[in-house]
């Protein structure tokens, strides 16, 4: 097996022990959650909604095709994830949520207000009302931390002595009172970013756009900005769209979550179910193999280039071993994990089974277990194997060598 | 022949530099500050992109700048005596100065502000900014220091400038030096005239990017 892909399952198991550890605050936020989904399902109306919306830029080259019919709808509320490999276009879709970029065609509403019918005076109002925040922070660099804070505030219009109040109070929600007097430039990566989601919130926004806004950060800094995120979620009711092409962030913060390749939306849905039943080939890399965006390229074929490293070696030796039986994807939720499921499968049986790879990871603040098991050849021993184990309440699908559909 | 009316003349001279200098520098930015943000925001990639309204500004530049001083300063004797009376002297300097100038100025100026970073304006962008906001305090506030140098250099060129317009007979340190160093073999008088000027532009560019850099932000 690759040694890389073991120590990434242990990573990820140790951490979700210590999510475990803080049982009773995530039992809160999966019931306020539960909440949230019941009032979406009651026909609470979309903060967002885009339609058909395709994106096309001129370039020396010729045309380039950044969005091809994207259409999806965003719940008041929620913490949607979009999610894609650099160059998907994904970047351009969240630059169209508030009209950085105008679609080629197509509609983006929101609040109920279609984009393309406001003037540019309402069109700057509406954007006041939606925040924003950026891999690269996109501070001023000239100006002092509060001064950044109260920005958008005298775009507003507002006084400065109001303007002064409410950037003390958001200072104040992302722990960085202290820094008031201190420029952009003395600040570490975090703080900038928590910097940049104050200032963000000032104007009152009820969406928040985070372009990869923790794609610049070290993976523990990105806890804490993910942390602030979650609670603004929920302490103010933000909506939060998240661009990102890290999986863990997705699993970590959002409820949803779009996947686009190619500038095309090839699947979207709550992340459980997406995270239990994967459809897409984008979707089934992004889970079954564990693999964020960034890693797909050049992997869409069974056989690795000549002359790759020595770790794709591993990887094929991995894939021909998978190969070898007919194999299923388990998966295990809170509900399944307390029979040792598989020991009692080989009992019952008197066969052994193959565990070809096992993962524990954090979805949303749930812990879900991801195994994949190789059977028996016998098709009949096969059949009421797979059998038992849904009688255990399992997810069981079937998991062919190549991963893709 | 060192007596005190050659160093009033001196003394003199280097007030009326000093006036030439300051006052074109000043005119200048008044024309070329506006210019130069206008060139930088119609220009491909600016907040309000106007491809022919740049040409035609990039073409003017280009031509006022390619014209040499000295001839600048002749042909425009008739403008010069139509808008201040006179062709000679610091006030018919002043304005060869500043038409040589602005076009200088509104490339630093461009230039200085096409070095914001993108990513800020484009921030202020999705705060609901408008053109003008963004103009106002993303590009010239953050571009600052990068302005201030500028004038810096625009003021030290032009200073170098207004020796040249002692040729015909424009007063300040320059004129002083070609009349008495050039025209009557008076070296002495030139050596300390020129001497005079580095020491002037020394001081000016040394208190600019003093000024620059105390108040750059962007240093931890």
């Amino acid at each position: 097996m690759a040694t890389g892909r073991a120590e990434d399952s242990q990573n990820r198991s140790s951490r979700v022990k210590s999510t475990g550890a803080a049982f009773f605050i995530e039992e809160s936020r999966k019931a306020k959650a539960a909440i949230a989904a019941g009032r979406f399902r009651s026909g609470m109306a979309h903060i967002i909604e885009v339609k058909d919306l395709c994106k096309t830029f001129e370039t020396k080259d010729g045309t380039v095709e950044a969005l091809k019919d994207i259409s999806l709808d965003i719940d008041e509320g929620d913490v949607y994830g979009i999610i894609g490999m650099s160059g998907a276009g994904k970047s351009t879709l969240v630059r169209c949520l508030n009209y950085l970029e105008k679609p080629t065609s197509g509609e983006v509403c929101v609040e109920g207000r279609k984009l393309s019918e406001l003037s540019d005076r309402e069109l700057r109002s509406m954007r006041s009302s939606i925040g924003m925040i950026f891999q690269g922070f996109n501070l001023l660099m000239q100006r002092s931390v509060i001064d950044n804070v109260c920005f958008p505030l005298e775009i507003l219009g507002r006084s400065r002595t109001e303007a002064l109040q409410k950037a003390r109070e958001l200072l104040a929600t992302v722990d960085l009172s202290s820094k008031e007097k201190s420029y952009p430039a003395q600040l570490s990566g975090g703080q900038k970013q928590r910097v940049a989601i104050a200032r963000a919130l000032a104007s009152d926004p009820k969406i928040l756009l985070c372009d990869e806004a923790t794609s610049a950060l070290d993976p523990q800094t990105t806890q804490s900005i993910l942390t602030l995120l979650r609670r603004i979620n929920h302490e103010m009711g933000i909506t939060i769209v998240i661009i990102t092409h890290q999986m863990s962030v997705v699993r970590e913060i959002c409820n949803n979550v779009a996947i686009i390749e190619d500038g095309r939306l090839v699947e979207q849905g709550a992340v459980l179910d997406i995270f239990t039943h994967p459809r897409s080939r984008a979707a089934r890399r992004l889970i079954v193999e564990g693999k964020d965006p960034d890693e797909w390229n050049g992997e869409t074929e069974d056989k690795p280039e000549a002359g790759q490293a020595e770790s794709w070696n591993g990887a094929a030796r991995q894939k021909d071993i998978l190969k070898e039986a007919r194999k299923i994807r388990i998966v295990f939720t809170k509900n399944s994990s307390f029979e040792p499921v598989i020991a009692n499968l080989i009992l019952q049986f008197g066969t052994p089974v193959n565990i070809l790879r096992v993962d524990t990871r954090d979805v949303g603040g749930t812990a879900v277990g991801d195994m994949i098991l190789g059977l028996p050849d016998d098709e009949k021993l096969q059949e009421s194997m797979v059998e038992y184990l849904k009688n255990r309440g399992l997810e069981v699908e079937e998991a062919d060598g190549n991963v893709e559909r | 022949m060192w007596n005190a009316e050659v160093t009033a003349m001196i003394f003199k001279g280097i007030w009326e530099t000093i006036e030439m200098s300051l006052f074109s520098t000043l005119f200048g930015y008044a024309i070329g500050l506006p210019v130069g943000v206008l060139c930088a925001v119609t220009d491909k990639g600016g907040i309000h992109p106007n491809a022919p309204l740049y040409r035609v500004l990039d073409f003017i530049i280009n031509i006022l700048r390619s014209i040499p001083f000295l001839i600048l300063l002749i042909l425009l004797i008739p403008f010069t005596k139509m808008l201040v009376g006179v062709s000679y002297g610091t006030k018919g300097t002043i304005v060869p100065l500043v038409i040589s100038a602005a076009p200088f100025i509104a490339r630093m100026v461009e230039s200085s502000i096409k070095e914001v970073d993108h990513g800020v304006i484009e921030a202020a962008q999705s705060m609901g900014a408008s053109n003008w906001t963004i103009i106002r305090k993303v590009l010239l506030g953050e571009a600052r220091v990068s302005l201030i140098v500028g004038v810096t250099i625009v003021f030290a060129t032009v200073l170098g400038y207004s020796a040249m317009a002692g040729v015909v007979g424009g007063g300040g340190l320059g004129d002083i030096a070609i009349r008495y160093g050039y025209y009557r073999y008076q070296a002495d008088i030139m050596i300390v005239c020129v001497v005079l000027l580095v020491v002037l532009t020394q001081l000016f560019q040394a208190a600019g990017m003093r000024l620059a850099n105390r108040i750059d932000r962007r240093r931890a």
